[in-house]
């Protein structure tokens, strides 16, 4: 029972975290195909588009957070 | 911060505007404001030399790119315009000849290959080539067969019609030439159609070009012997260029150079205000260079101009010069990057040189890799002077991984060397929650340093009572949450209620300060500081793969042998990409937080970039 409790804490914060990084991926894949698609237009916008890029980021981190909250259940 | 600038208004009449042009290009401090046409004065026009400068400009720049020249420091002393010309139009007839020879020659070249090609295709016949040339009385047809059984199908075919013909074959490629009467012309072509035969003309072969005599193989030879000729003189072109190249290199690019500083001051009439007999230029100048400058125009002008001059008001465009100690100025590229912050603004440079090492630092926290990394950014610095100032940040970030590792006790990824167990403040792979706890604690004073430094932005461009209602209101919610938390939790004595006060009361300033756009970004409050969590994950990440990297050597080294070996990859290539991961990683995401959770705290930007007239770019 202990075991299979454990199993499960390790699969579902496998999942925060995975789930997580494939939303960030998939935001960040749009913004980042737009940004360059601005950047070639005009070359200063670097700094605005890193940002834009960036910021979906932050669900990842979040992702994991959840994720070591929940294993710290097992112990 | 920023270098405190000033309006400057010179006018005068046109006799003395070369001078005046001339004195501003040596100054280089004038950022002009260009004029645009209306009603009171339109732009004034090019000095006449401008179509002249222009031109040969052109053909300078063609010469520069026809003889593939690369930038560099030129060291030519330029006389004058029309020594420019004249050595420019020698250089341009030698390489166009010399071009042009390469061109004839590789259209030669291209010619003889055709041939080659027919060539080819009759060496395996044994014919002496004149016996292609066209008869009266015969039809030569030549090309490809199918298969071999299709050649005697031919021959068999042909025989029943007529016995005027003859046909060699080549067996290897299955390539035929068939010489047939010519009344029986269209007759063996409908076989040769029915045999699946595929025509090649052979067209280049009445070249003059080619000696018909002899066999196709001794012609192959000839033309051979002719092709390595063409290469020979081929090479000889374009040595020729090659040296043209090098000799006048530094005569190119002197000349490139000084034309367009001519070109710059001859045009620079047209950035500027002007009636039928005077000039007007409007610009900025650092006002600590703005007595001398005012002196020095004077003296160009003969006295002859008016300068007046003003500090900026509120709403001007000011251009932005930054001004930053030498420690501190790296941090500058940060800004560039971004947006240059507007006159009235806080310049964020000293604030990204105070806590961006730290962030990098915090999450690449390692003292082997902060070593290697600043042996790496140390040797590049050298390597590559143009990006100095990126290096001296990644130098001054490294450093701070090095005082990091030794916080967290950590030799790549080790916390033992030996039995020696490295002493720590705090554990990175044992304290993830004191970690998590320090990272939040560092998001909440950035963020509310943030806010401290919008208050004093909006204070100074709006006043006290916006910077109340759009940035103190922040404060306030943060006063009310933190009541709220206490009290629910217990730890003070007081009815959560307090706290609700202070929120809505909050949420109403902000609502009357930024309108709704205020309401809608309160959650951004509890997601911008969970985002400082980085500062912890990207190191938690790194120390795992150099633990599972650790491990593996040692795995490798327990077996011993050969496997030693293996053992010794596994640390170099898994500790390489580590560090490359968490170099990328560290970069980005402190510059990230500074960017985005800091920054929308307090900067807007936008600003023009201070451009003096006269400069070249990246001075």
């Amino acid at each position: 029972m202990a075991l299979e409790s454990a199993g499960l804490i390790a699969i579902s914060s496998a999942l925060a975290v995975g789930i997580s990084a494939v939303a960030a991926a998939i935001a960040e894949k749009e913004i980042g195909s737009a940004a360059i698609g601005a950047m070639a237009e005009k070359e200063e916008l670097f700094g605005k588009c890193l940002i834009l890029t960036v910021i979906p980021e932050t669900i990842v981190i979040f992702g994991l957070v959840v994720a070591i909250l929940i294993l710290n259940l097992a112990k | 911060m920023l270098y405190e600038m000033s309006k400057i208004l010179v006018t005068g009449p046109k006799k003395v505007q070369e001078n005046v042009i001339k004195e501003l290009h040596e100054l280089k401090i004038l950022h002009i404001v260009e004029h645009s046409k209306n009603e009171l004065a339109d732009i004034g026009q090019p000095i006449e030399t401008a179509g002249k400068l222009s031109e040969i400009m052109v053909k300078v720049r063609a010469l520069i790119n026809s003889l593939g020249i690369k930038k560099s420091e030129a060291n030519y002393q330029i006389i004058d315009v029309l020594g420019i010309e004249r050595k420019a139009n020698l250089i341009n007839e030698a390489v166009n000849k010399s071009n042009e020879e390469l061109r004839r020659i590789e259209e030669l070249k291209s010619k003889h290959l055709e041939i080659l090609n027919e060539l080819n295709l009759l060496a395996g016949i044994n014919l002496p080539l004149e016996a292609f040339e066209p008869y009266n009385s015969l039809a030569i047809f030549t090309g490809y067969m199918h298969d071999l059984n299709d050649v005697s199908y031919l021959k068999g075919s042909l025989s029943k019609e007529t016995g005027k013909f003859e046909m060699l074959a080549d067996d290897k490629k299955i390539f035929i030439a068939l010489f047939v009467d010519i009344g029986k012309k269209e007759y063996a072509a409908n076989i040769l159609q029915k045999a699946d035969f595929m025509q090649v003309n052979l067209s280049n072969l009445g070249s003059n070009m080619l000696d018909r005599s002899g066999s196709a193989s001794e012609s192959i030879k000839r033309i051979e012997l002719q092709m390595r000729k063409l290469d020979y003189s081929r090479e000889r072109s374009i040595n020729r260029l090659e040296k043209l190249a090098d000799e006048n290199k530094n005569f190119l690019l002197a000349a490139e150079e000084f034309l367009s500083n001519e070109l710059e001051k001859a045009e620079a009439p047209l950035r500027f205000a002007a009636t039928k007999n005077a000039f007007l230029i409007k610009g900025w100048v650092p006002t600590e260079q703005l007595n001398s400058a005012i002196e020095n125009l004077n003296n160009a002008g003969k006295n002859k101009i008016f300068i007046c001059s003003e500090h900026a008001k509120l709403d001007d465009k000011v251009p932005i010069k930054l001004k930053n100690e030498k420690y501190s100025k790296p941090f500058e590229f940060f800004i560039n990057m971004y947006s240059l912050p507007t006159y009235r603004e806080i310049d964020p440079t000293f604030f990204m040189f105070l806590t961006y090492p730290i962030f990098f630092g915090f999450m690449l926290g390692d003292f082997g890799y902060g070593i290697m990394s600043f042996a790496l950014f140390y040797f590049l610095k050298k390597k590559i002077p143009k990006g100095a100032a990126l290096f001296n940040v990644l130098l001054l970030s490294s450093a701070a991984s090095i005082f990091f590792g030794l916080i967290y006790g950590e030799f790549f990824g080790l916390e033992e060397l030996g039995n020696f167990h490295i002493p720590s403040l705090i554990s990175r792979s044992h304290g993830i929650f004191e970690l998590m706890y320090i990272s939040v604690g560092i998001g909440i004073i950035h963020v509310n340093w943030g806010l401290a430094a919008g208050f004093a932005n909006v204070l100074k461009v709006h006043g006290v009572k916006r910077a109340i209602f759009e940035k103190a209101s922040w404060f306030v919610l943060e006063v009310g949450i933190l009541l709220m938390v206490l009290s629910y939790m217990g730890i003070i004595a007081i009815s959560s209620l307090i706290g609700w006060i202070f929120f809505a009361a909050a949420v109403g300033m902000l609502y009357k300060g930024e309108g709704i756009r205020g309401i809608i970004e309160i959650p951004t409050l509890l997601t911008n500081t969970l985002s400082y969590l980085r500062l912890m994950a990207i190191g938690l990440s790194s120390v795992s793969i150099s633990v599972v990297v650790n491990e593996m050597a040692e795995g490798f080294f327990h077996e011993g042998g050969v496997l030693i070996f293996a053992g010794i990859l596994v640390l170099l290539i898994g500790h390489v990409l580590n560090m490359i991961l968490g170099l990328f990683g560290s970069f980005l995401h402190s510059l990230r937080l500074h960017y985005v959770e800091f920054f929308s705290k307090f900067f807007e930007g936008g600003a023009e970039k201070y451009k003096p007239f006269g400069a070249k770019e990246g001075l």
